[in-house]
């Protein structure tokens, strides 16, 4: 038999949690959520046209060349595009709960700060993982459609019987087509997408709106991958060098992350391969940028008045 | 036994905004004490720029108090724990235009680490207490002001909170989701849930609330149970049905006899909201609208 409610009585909660991932999980979903149904993903299809419209003009070239152009074309217009989503995704997701109210009623839930900041992020980490991996399909398809065509056209010339030359030829177009160092290399520009995404996070944090927010992070962006150019120019000068430009170009260093770093599209295009020091010195530097940015957008938030 | 803990607790709370750039600061809330019991429904009242939204926005711990303290059924409102409690639905909530109602309810019951079959049943039974079982699938998008501010009660209540703050529940609705709200907050108090709103739509106010308390210019001008803060105790008042003039004639007489005056003698009037849900409820139903309410009985 069931015994009948007391309306009067308390219901029961279950005891709260001062960090919870499944929180973080929610709120990481819905974040995908919204920015999947607000359809960011139509620009992967201007990157779509950007390669096959990029592979089709080369046909002119030899077909080192191609590769040559097709990897730095796809790897670099790679790197903008996530670079991009990361920056204009994370600006508007504050300022529009904001808007909204929404970050009213979820805060109004048993919701710690840090949980909401980390699930957007973790939402924005997701879609830019989602994105990358679109366009990495999307570029090695193209890449290998070329390289079996390239490889046909030897082929053909070679009237069907490959000899000792068509051979050397076609393990040069496989060895120029796809090296092992597209896969840290494309490691490496997702990485820097996240380290944008926590950035324009913490400014968001106390920009006044999303485009302010977006120009702040821009301008820091290009400060990003000319401060190594510039540090290096100064240094140079050697004696030269006051103690002033010194404290000014560590300032520098400190605040704005050296983008530079995370740029290895020349390594890959050159057929080198990355050394793996490098490449976890690059992630770790990457992953620490991300964690720094999070915790000083925290610190910012928490003492926030809504 | 009821719970002797109140539900909010507010003690001599202040809060100041600084304006830098002027140099000056902005008293919104001003030494405000007071109290919200288990099962009550308490209306804040109060003009615009009253303090009315800052003092729930200190409740549930979105702002900091300048000083003062204000307590959840005990605990401190500014700690996280306070709000496993308490259901928020703000004034003009838009939420996620782009999840449909049940997915709403699923986002908000997950942050409260809902799950499974009975965050499931927690849904079905919020969207048939709202009226919203048929645009469960409906975009959020798509809804109206009314069916914003149903779906917004529903979020409140996904995690049976004792506490529920409402910030002008019934601001841009019309008159019958009005009411609908009114309704549902009436059926909160049956279940002994406390609710604490503020409104500046006065009449609403009176009709569901069991004590107010009136905010002016930051300060809390007059508090107390409804009752007693409107009643005219010098006054009564007797309302007759079916009267007769020759009763009417002899009330008159009687009082005239007596040390009392007579104010008024008047047919009562019904209120120009009921008129409105009564005419839209009828031409809905397809029935002819009266012309003139002459001949109205309440």
């Amino acid at each position: 038999m069931n015994a009948a409610p007391d309306p009067a009585a308390p219901p029961s909660h279950p005891a709260h949690r001062g960090f919870s991932p499944s929180r973080i999980a929610a709120i990481a979903r819905n974040t995908l959520t919204e920015l999947i149904r607000l359809k960011v993903f139509y620009f992967l299809l201007l990157f779509a046209l950007l390669i096959i419209g990029n592979s089709a003009f080369m046909l002119r070239f030899s077909f080192q060349e191609e590769f040559q152009v097709l990897k730095d074309v796809s790897l670099g217009a790679m790197s903008i595009f996530t670079s991009l989503l990361a920056i204009v995704a994370t600006a508007m997701l504050l300022p529009k709960d904001v808007e909204d109210r929404t970050l009213y009623t979820i805060l109004a839930k048993p919701v710690p700060r840090f949980e909401y900041l980390a699930g957007k992020l973790g939402g924005v980490l997701v879609l830019l993982f989602i994105a990358t991996l679109l366009m990495s399909v999307l570029f090695v398809a193209v890449l290998f459609i070329r390289e079996k065509w390239v490889i046909a056209e030897i082929l053909r010339e070679a009237g069907g019987t490959p000899n000792e030359q068509a051979l050397e030829m076609i393990a040069n177009v496989k060895k120029s087509a796809f090296s092992g160092a597209l896969v840290p290399g494309i490691a490496i520009i997702y990485l820097k997408a996240c380290l944008l995404s926590a950035l324009t996070l913490f400014v968001s944090t106390f920009a006044s709106s999303s485009i302010f927010t977006i120009i702040v992070v821009v301008a820091v962006y290009f400060v990003g991958h000319l401060q190594a150019t510039a540090r290096e120019y100064w240094l140079a000068a050697g004696a030269n060098v006051s103690w002033i430009t010194k404290g000014f170009l560590a300032m520098v260093s400190l605040i704005f992350p050296d983008l530079q770093m995370f740029n290895l599209v020349d390594d890959i295009v050159a057929g080198n391969d990355i050394a793996l020091g490098l490449f976890l010195r690059t992630s770790g530097l990457g992953l620490l940028y991300v964690g720094v940015y999070l915790l000083a957008a925290h610190f910012i938030f928490s003492a926030k008045e809504l | 036994m009821s719970d002797p803990t109140p539900a909010v607790s507010i003690e001599n709370l202040t809060k100041v905004y600084p304006i830098p750039l002027r140099r000056k600061q902005l008293v919104a809330v001003r030494d405000l004490s007071l109290q919200v019991q288990p099962g009550q429904v308490y209306g804040l009242l109060g003009p615009n720029g009253s303090g009315k939204s800052t003092t729930l926005k200190i409740v549930l711990g979105l702002v900091r108090p300048t000083s003062g303290a204000t307590k959840i059924f005990g605990s401190d409102s500014s700690e996280v724990e306070s709000r496993e409690q308490v259901g928020f639905l703000p004034e003009n909530p838009y939420f996620y235009k782009y999840l449909t109602g049940e997915e709403t309810l699923r986002f908000f019951g997950r942050i409260c680490l809902l799950g499974g079959r009975a965050l499931q049943d927690r849904i079905d039974e919020l969207l048939a207490l709202v009226g919203l079982e048929h645009a469960r699938d409906r975009r959020l998008g798509g809804y109206s002001k009314g069916m914003l501010q149903r779906i917004g009660l529903a979020q409140a209540l996904i995690q049976k909170p004792r506490l529920v703050v409402l910030d002008e529940p019934t601001a841009g609705v019309d008159p019958a989701g009005s009411r609908e709200i009114r309704d549902l907050i009436l059926d909160l108090k049956k279940q002994g849930i406390a609710v604490l709103l503020s409104s500046h739509l006065l009449a609403q106010v009176q009709e569901i609330c069991d004590r107010v308390g009136i905010l002016s210019r930051g300060r809390l001008v007059r508090e107390g149970r409804l009752e007693d803060l409107i009643s005219i105790e010098n006054q009564t008042e007797i309302l007759l049905e079916d009267a007769p003039p020759e009763l009417l004639a002899d009330i008159r007489a009687l009082v005239e006899k007596s040390s009392g005056k007579l104010r008024d003698i008047r047919k009562p009037q019904t209120t120009l909201e009921r008129l409105f849900l009564e005419s839209t409820e009828s031409s809905s139903l397809g029935n002819p609208v009266e012309s003139t309410s002459n001949d109205r009985k309440s």
